[in-house]
């Protein structure tokens, strides 16, 4: 987006906009392997997965009664998914799911922060495959965990709740349908989807202006001015966005971890 | 009626701010009085908080990809 920001001509018209929007979510391939295209994405997505792979490696590696800062730093992360989610969510019976629950964390939040790490400056989690398989995941997961404990019952509580009076059981237990297999893990891929392509085209936008105002226009006066106060709101946007990329981490995993609480303990 | 198709979407996504702006408002309006009346239930409270606006908000992240989409 940034280049075709520079191949308009900012004297006479400056105003251009793709021609169609599908443009902002166009990956290019970069090589392919056996009919694969591998394209940035793609790249990305494994080096978040070594990345977060590395920080739990170098971590952990040599346990310590006394941790480094580095050390001392994951195990705060962790420690926080283990208490304040997976236990804290969940129950006590939440630490089998915990693996999982900190898989789906690091890479989230990793994926997220790729969006403000400079030079890469994309979020992975903007691309609405991610999102969805790690939905469809935690979807699979809340279930096949319902149908393991409580059998066919699990369905039928969802469907005809014994807790409302027997003449609302039908609209509820329809709603609840609706709501528990088809709105939660849409609604669950698009809430990271869309905050995270917000903040890419946000910061995209306003650092782009800023750019092609300052450097664009020859003469140096009021048009620069109006870069520079761009580059600024860009540049604290930057710095909420980073909030927002941790924030929507910690909720994905929240929500993952509370459908699973639901299928757990389907009378609370 | 095609180049007014990119403001309408803009003004359904809009509407589509309005209530969980005010949703958001009263989940985090009510989440600051529970803490400041129970200190020690801070931790539950934010956690609550949080899932609460995570349901409202995505009624508004909906209307955005449909600003999209459209």
């Amino acid at each position: 987006m940034i280049w075709a920001a520079f191949e308009c001509d900012p004297a006479t018209d400056i105003i251009c906009k793709p021609e169609f929007v599908n443009e902002l979510f166009e990956t290019h391939t970069i090589f392919s392997i056996g009919g694969f295209d591998v394209n940035r994405a793609i790249l990305l997505m494994f080096l978040a997965a070594f990345v977060a792979i590395g920080l739990l490696w170098f971590a952990f590696r040599k346990p310590a009664v006394v941790p480094t800062k580095f050390g001392a730093a994951m195990e705060a992360v962790v420690g926080f998914v283990r208490d304040e989610i997976a236990i804290g969510i969940i129950g006590p019976t939440g630490i089998k799911y915990f693996p999982y629950l900190l898989s789906v964390f690091l890479f989230v939040l990793i994926g997220n922060l790729f969006e403000v790490t400079p030079f890469i400056n994309f979020p992975i989690t903007s691309r609405m495959a991610i999102p969805l398989f790690l939905s469809l995941l935690t979807y699979f997961i809340f279930v096949g965990v319902g149908i393991a404990k409580n059998g066919f019952h699990y369905f039928s509580g969802i469907a005809w709740p014994k807790s409302v009076p027997a003449g609302l059981r039908p609209l509820v237990g329809l709603i609840e349908l609706v709501s528990t297999f088809v709105l939660r893990p849409i609604t669950l891929a698009v809430r990271l989807f869309a905050n995270l392509v917000a903040g890419h085209v946000m910061l995209t936008l306003l650092l782009a202006s800023g750019v092609v105002f300052i450097s664009q226009v020859g003469d140096i006066g009021f048009r620069s001015a109006i870069g520079l106060g761009w580059f600024t709101v860009g540049m604290a946007i930057f710095v909420f966005e980073i909030a927002v990329a941790a924030l929507q981490a910690y909720i994905f995993t929240l929500l993952s971890a509370v459908y699973i609480q639901t299928s757990v303990h389907p009378e609370h | 009626m095609e180049d007014i198709s990119g403001a309408l979407a803009l003004i359904g996504y809009g509407l589509a701010a309005i209530g969980p702006g005010i949703g958001i408002g009263i989940i985090a309006g009510n989440a600051v009085q529970a803490m400041a009346r129970q200190p020690e239930a801070a931790g539950m409270v934010r956690t609550t908080m949080f899932l609460g606006i995570a349901f409202a908000e995505a009624l508004t992240l909906i209307g955005f990809v449909l600003f999209f989409i459209a």
